[in-house]
């Protein structure tokens, strides 16, 4: 068959073909038609020579096979060392055959690489920082993940949430009037808690633009109603888009590289409208990447930078701390042992290491922040990177991956995990209802706002 | 006075004694019932699958998932139903307290039901990631009253005749007040408005010597009079007021067993919950906990 109605070549682009594919329960006859999906080899090839530019045909060409790489990835080392998991043979094995056959592969292949690339590799670029020659897998496995994509051979969730962000903009099926239904509704229930509470729409010229993730609106607005909090007790100039406001990608995950460039587009024309001063973004890890690092250049921005300043909610949030516009009550910081979990996408991918650690020396009680071991650029994934959380058929991988950072925690001796990222915040919680370690974990934003001063001014008077 | 009821129900025993009393007052005031089950919590990051809330089991969802639940809690309400005429049952998927009050704030319901815990909250699908019970997080937000049963005691209802008001002076108590004063005059009720002076915690372990006591009871009767009785005297025939001492929901209880009340009402109190220590708002937790008869709390 060479293409199936569901599993196919064809992005999704609109609702109909969403709840098409959303109505496939667990991917079923769509994983039974990628097993006949055929191989355009042509457009394989084409797009690879169109696209595999300089830096990756060095990268395979140099690769000493050293082998440097096997342990710096945590995959290999939680699969009993098997030679299949080191990074080097995971990347000459799919995306260098792909090169070195022009394009000439089968089913069988493309199914081979699929598992490789999504449940084998989280796109945490630690073995990157190992690589004596500086070759990050990670980075090639991103590329070879749009190969896939553009071939069919993607996992069906990933289908769906790179087809969200075509058909909605948003990670998922939250329109642009739902989201701001769902922040007033918030606003609504925590104003008489804080009085004067508003979320300002399209307010151009404000100081901070703030963006989120779609499943914040979906699932749990009180993120919502705690970033609102959280501007009004700083005292900011903020505001939401009423368009653009999703900072996520799912299909940078899936590997739909259209698709990436319209979400964050979509997020860039906000920042032209509104002209703010800063983006803020929620507590999310690949949403910066997205938007922040990776955007700029799908949107081919001259500058490698999006439209204005954009940092992530890390940096707002120690900036508040520092500058004195959030106060903590030493009193109410937290007194019992607390470890932080650093989210690959802006610690090890955009430096913000440091950051996280001064908001822990404002929170947390001194004596009672415990690192876990390796920190900083050198920590693990939480185990569902990359989209790795999401994916049904590969769920038994992703159980077996989230036993290195389970084990990091344990060995730290804390009870409470802060996870300032929405990936690592679900790896968190899963692995404890997998392995029930008897931990807790939570974002920055809940954390700070049962701690922080409330400012005289803006007092609950009764 | 009660045009829509939204019973949120967990369609496991522990919403029973809840739904007897919806059932009977949804029959009574002939008011709509919807009833609401929150099905699965999402788990697994963006994917389909959520956690059933009864089985405990990873689910993908599909329509056909959505409508073998639908047809379980028509099942499990089989008896009740036939005798039910204007009703509607939809299940939905989130956590429970959001999507109750999403479907509040979209269906502005009159009442909202809530049966007792749903057990070891450790083990809960319900807890996850979340701080604070879906009771807790409903009442504190709920755009209307909220009536809870816990007990089995607390269900066998025949009606509201005897309200049992917990007053506490605060604008979230006025507000129960009004609802309080708005129900009576409706249904014909007695009130009893009632203050228990709390002499466990307030006072730093000190222990009041009795004179204390006497003139705090003394100044929460002038209170009571000026706040609360001056609104009603006029239009509720039946209404008493009393001030006890002790332990506030233990009092309430035990006054609210005295006057053989059918309903007490109080205020969950609109102090954010970010304090997480959980003696906020507890007093009514602990009177729904223990009270032999339904609790309906006001926030409006």
């Amino acid at each position: 068959m060479p293409e199936g109605t569901l599993c196919n070549r064809q992005p999704i682009d609109t609702e109909e073909a969403l709840k098409t594919l959303l109505g496939d329960t667990g991917g079923k006859t769509y994983y039974g038609e990628m097993k006949s999906l055929d191989v355009d080899t042509d457009l394989l090839w084409t797009t690879i020579q169109n696209t595999l530019k300089s830096r990756m045909k060095t990268w395979l060409e140099i690769c000493a096979h050293c082998g440097m790489c096997a342990d710096s990835c945590f995959l290999y080392l939680i699969n009993n060392r098997d030679p299949k998991q080191v990074p080097a043979y995971k990347i000459q094995s799919t995306l260098g055959e792909l090169v070195k056959r022009q394009g000439k592969v089968d089913n069988d292949f493309m199914h081979m690489a699929m598992e490789t690339a999504w449940a084998k590799c989280t796109c945490c670029n630690r073995c990157g920082m190992y690589c004596p020659h500086g070759i990050d897998m990670g980075i090639m496995f991103g590329y070879l993940r749009g190969l896939l994509y553009q071939q069919g051979f993607v996992p069906w969730e990933l289908k769906i949430g790179a087809g969200m962000h075509r058909v909605y903009r948003a990670q998922m099926d939250v329109t642009d009037e739902d989201f701001v239904e769902t922040f007033e509704w918030m606003v609504e229930e925590y104003e008489e808690d804080y009085p004067g509470l508003e979320v300002p729409v399209d307010v151009e010229g404000a100081d901070i633009m703030y963006t989120v993730n779609a499943r914040e609106v979906k699932h749990y607005p009180e993120d919502l109603a705690e970033a609102a909090i959280l501007f009004h007790l700083a005292g900011e100039s903020w505001t939401v888009p009423s368009q653009g406001w999703e900072q996520t990608s799912l299909a940078m995950f899936a590997g739909d590289w259209a698709a990436c460039k319209m979400q964050v587009e979509s997020v860039y024309a906000a920042m032209e409208r509104l002209q703010p001063k800063r983006m803020v973004g929620t507590e999310c890890g690949h949403a910066h990447r997205a938007t922040v690092i990776e955007g700029p250049y799908w949107a081919g921005r001259s500058t490698g930078q999006p439209p204005v300043e954009s940092i992530h909610y890390v940096e707002w949030l120690a900036e508040a701390l520092r500058e004195g516009k959030l106060k903590i009550d030493p009193a109410k910081r937290i007194k019992r042992p607390v470890t932080l979990q650093d989210s690959c996408n802006y610690v090890r991918n955009h430096g913000l290491k440091e950051i996280t650690r001064e908001i822990m020396s404002y929170i947390v009680e001194p004596g009672f922040f415990r690192d876990m071991a390796p920190n900083r650029e050198h920590n693990y994934c939480c185990g569902g990177g990359g989209g790795f959380n999401g994916i049904g058929v590969f769920r038994a991988q992703r159980n077996q991956a989230l036993i290195t950072k389970r084990d990091q925690i344990l060995n730290t001796g804390a009870g409470l995990v802060i996870a300032p990222c929405h990936n690592c915040w679900d790896a968190i919680r899963d692995l404890e209802e997998e392995y029930k370690i008897g931990i807790e974990w939570s974002f920055l934003k809940p954390l700070v706002i049962s701690m922080v001063e409330i400012p005289e001014h803006l007092q609950l008077k009764e | 006075m009660f045009k829509k009821i939204l019973f949120a129900t967990s369609a496991t025993e522990a919403s029973d004694h809840a739904a007897r009393v919806a059932f009977n007052m949804a029959r009574n005031y002939k008011a709509h019932l919807s009833i609401f089950h929150v099905l699965g919590v999402p788990t697994r990051g963006f994917s389909q699958v959520v956690l059933d809330v009864k089985t405990k089991q990873e689910v993908v969802l599909d329509d056909e998932y959505v409508a073998w639940v639908e047809e379980e809690v028509k099942t499990h309400y089989a008896k009740q139903l036939e005798t039910a005429d204007d009703y509607d049952i939809k299940v939905a998927i989130g956590f429970p307290h959001r999507e109750i009050l999403r479907e509040a704030r979209q269906h502005k319901p009159d009442l909202i039901v809530l049966g007792g815990t749903t057990g070891d909250p450790e083990d809960s699908v319900y807890k996850k990631g979340m701080v604070g019970s879906t009771l807790q997080r409903v009442a504190k937000a709920a755009p209307c009253p909220t009536l809870v049963v816990n007990r089995p005691a607390a269900s066998f209802w025949g009606g509201m005749s005897n309200i049992v008001f917990g007053a506490d002076f605060s604008k979230a108590s006025d507000k129960a007040f009004d609802f309080t004063v708005k129900l009576a005059k409706a249904q014909g009720c007695e009130v009893h408005i009632f203050h228990a002076l709390d002499i466990s915690a307030m006072h730093m372990g000190r222990m009041l010597t009795q004179d204390e006591i006497e003139s705090g009871i003394r100044k929460s009767l002038r209170r009571i009079r000026g706040r609360y009785v001056a609104k009603i005297k006029d239009d509720i025939k039946d209404y008493g007021f009393d001030v006890w001492e002790g332990v506030p929901y233990v009092e309430i209880v035990k006054y609210a067993r005295e006057k053989h009340a059918d309903l007490i009402v109080m205020a969950h109190h609109t102090s954010r919950t970010s304090d997480e220590d959980n003696r906020l708002g507890s007093n009514i937790e602990q009177v729904i906990v223990r009270a032999g008869c339904p609790v309906i709390s006001v926030n409006k």
